[in-house]
């Protein structure tokens, strides 16, 4: 897992955890279910008016395929590391990111998950610092693993508590 | 709730708890209002639109009568009716305004500041004093006029976060702002009032710089242009079109001119135990104060057209500001124009140690990250294969890491030196694109609060970009730990005074 991201957005001794695969089953299901109405569109409308329109039906079935592919490639790609001092998360396969949040420039921590998510037993998790820039999005968790890590985040962000 | 006193009235002082210094007029710990001009102050518009309106309409009114006498009982008794409407709004309006302010009720503690707001949806807010970020002393120039003033404390908590005390009378409110630096700086004082800090190495921004300033800005230039091209263009077609027709871009720009004209004037900024001390404004006079330790990022800014001028600006980040109402700069400038001397030592009353490396001159470091471009004074810049991705800038963009601060210079055209110090550093980011990674190349950001500043040193080596997040964190780890308490006045050791260093002058 660690090695497939390249070196850059790897430190030294750092143990990446994969996101739950769950996430990429929600991001399927969803796609499924859009691309389907919009299949079932196109076909209608193409048996009412013209075939040409069965054009749009297949671009759907193949941006669908298309989409299955990257999920996997993107839930594949996040990991975060809960270091001593402060949280590593990193994601993206072509634009890539890592930040380093420190636990305790943490102000609140945000756990959501919506209806589909819960099917999956998958929870976001997201910190909040000061600043509206830091991007600390953790999606796709265990719901477990996500109060497990809020809870340990919060009680870390304690421990090192500072103003601002 | 017993009723409260009002601020007015001096009739009944309460009596001195034992034991505690005898804090006199707001700071009492008790319930207090607003002064008892403040509805009158904050319902004036409505006063006025609806005034504006009865003159207006019925100017109109008498103008057609005058050609119209075939129903006069008629127009009369339209008249009547819409003159009791609008009394009706004008009444409702004061008596809104003077049943919130009645509803409006504060009171400071030792910790805290309580509002209590609001008739229907009633509303407690309580700021705990060792999280104020700024405490503003605002006049309106109808509250100025009146001798009111509205005391706002900004606490870190995103947009509109403040506890805005509006309005109360000048003297109790710079009284009232006293004391609360003081209780947030952990001082107590004797006396029935709490002592001003004094202020020293004053700056200050001359009436004719700033127009000057401003006459050579960008929308300065684009509202001359704008109009001479406009005109030309209705001269050559012969009909005045254009130019009426771009009448609200102008405006805008005449706008933008007018507001930073009016903040800028009668700038000045000075240094204090409490913090930074800002005053400005032409009609609406402001009175910052910054506590120590409240900035997070600085930027020193220089735009093509004062180049030759060789003027900068200076903006900050303050939590607190940054996610203010209209613009992100408002309350956030430390400097309008100055040269380079007065912004560089703008920065050494921010961060008055730079922690270059012995035998260094901090002033050659700051010289190199403003006007300077390739590694002089050891700066890691961006290297030459990032020309591909930024062909202007790749030069210049660059950064320094000191060991109180980040540099991050940027912009060959738009000049910026972005300074963090360790200890205010939120969290850090690398990002990295296609492009960037077929080049090697990787972007660094520094995240900040919400605010002007946004240091972002983009196109480093991939490895030293990887290196620098690596090594920031741990600095950034040992800063905050070293840090002074939120109580500035508490921290032990000669910094306690507010000694200011300038790091360098020109020789």
């Amino acid at each position: 897992m660690a090695g497939t991201l390249g070196d850059v957005f790897d430190a030294d001794g750092v143990v990446w955890t994969p996101i739950s695969p769950g996430l990429a089953k929600v991001r399927r299901l969803i796609a499924a279910l859009l691309n389907t109405v919009g299949v079932v569109v196109f076909s209608v409308l193409a048996v009412l008016f013209t075939p040409w329109l069965w054009i749009g039906s297949a671009l759907l079935v193949a941006t669908f395929a298309w989409e299955w592919w990257l999920i996997g490639r993107q839930v594949g790609a996040w990991g975060y590391a809960e270091r001593a001092d402060d949280l590593m998360i990193r994601h993206g396969v072509m634009f890539r990111a890592l930040v380093v949040v420190p636990y305790g420039r943490m102000q609140f921590v945000d756990v959501q998950a919506g209806p589909i998510d819960r099917l999956f037993d998958v929870a976001h998790v997201q910190l909040h610092t000061a600043s509206a820039g830091t991007d600390a999005r953790i999606p796709g968790l265990n719901a477990q693993e996500a109060a497990r890590l809020r809870d340990r985040l919060a009680s870390r962000g304690e421990a090192r508590l500072a103003g601002l | 709730m017993t009723q409260p006193p009002e601020p007015g009235s001096s009739t009944a002082p309460p009596p001195p708890e034992p034991g505690l210094p005898a804090y006199s007029g707001l700071a009492d710990g008790e319930w207090h209002l607003m002064h008892p001009a403040t509805p009158l102050l904050r319902s004036w518009q409505v006063i006025a639109v609806v005034l504006l309106f009865v003159v207006q309409s019925f100017g109109n009114d008498f103008i057609a009568g005058d050609a119209d006498f075939e129903g006069p009982h008629v127009a009369g008794r339209w008249l009547l009716g819409g003159g009791a409407v609008l009394l009706l709004i004008v009444l409702a309006g004061v008596g809104l305004a003077f049943a919130s302010w009645r509803a409006t009720r504060f009171r400071v503690l030792d910790e805290a500041l309580e509002l209590h707001t609001g008739i229907l949806f009633r509303q407690q807010r309580r700021a705990r004093l060792d999280r104020m970020q700024a405490v503003d002393v605002v006049q309106p120039f109808l509250a100025r006029l009146l001798g009111l003033a509205r005391l706002t404390v900004e606490v870190a908590g995103g947009k509109e976060s403040n506890v805005a005390l509006s309005f109360l009378r000048e003297d109790d409110a710079r009284v009232l702002r006293n004391h609360l630096l003081a209780s947030a700086a952990g001082v107590r004082y004797d006396g029935p009032e709490a002592p001003e800090a004094p202020e020293r190495s004053t700056l200050e921004v001359p009436v004719g710089r700033l127009i000057l300033s401003l006459l050579v800005s960008g929308p300065a230039i684009g509202f001359v242009g704008g109009v001479l091209v406009l005109a030309g263009i209705s001269l050559w077609i012969g009909h005045p079109g254009p130019l009426a027709g771009s009448f609200a871009p102008l405006l805008g720009a005449a706008g933008m001119l007018w507001t930073r004209f009016s903040n800028g004037f009668g700038f000045r900024i000075a240094d204090s135990p409490d913090g930074l001390r800002l005053r400005y404004g032409l009609l609406e006079q402001r009175t910052q104060t910054v506590p120590p330790g409240r900035v997070q990022a600085v930027r020193l800014s220089q735009g093509l057209l004062w180049r030759q001028l060789g003027w900068w600006t200076v903006h900050v980040n303050i939590a607190g500001y940054g996610g203010d109402d209209n613009d992100s700069e408002s309350g956030s400038t430390l400097l309008p124009v100055g040269p380079k001397v007065e912004a560089v030592g703008v920065l050494a009353l921010v961060l008055p140690d730079l922690g270059v490396r012995p035998g260094e001159n901090p002033w050659d470091v700051v010289d190199a990250g403003l006007t300077g471009a390739g590694p002089a004074a050891n700066f890691l810049t961006a290297p030459r294969r990032s020309r591909w991705v930024d062909p202007i800038s790749w030069g210049r963009s660059g950064v320094r890491v000191t060991d109180q601060a980040v540099l991050i210079r940027s912009g060959r055209i738009y000049r910026h030196l972005d300074i963090v110090p360790h200890a205010r550093t939120q969290s850090l980011g690398l990002t990295q694109g296609p492009l960037q990674r077929r080049l090697g190349l990787a972007s660094f950001t520094m995240h900040s609060t919400a605010g002007p500043v946004s240091p972002t040193a983009s196109h480093l080596d991939q490895a030293e970009a990887s290196e620098l997040i690596a090594v920031q964190s741990i600095r950034a780890e040992q800063a905050r730990k070293a840090s002074g308490p939120e109580r500035w006045m508490e921290r032990s050791g000669p910094q306690a005074s507010g000694h200011l260093q300038q790091p360098g002058e020109p020789t």
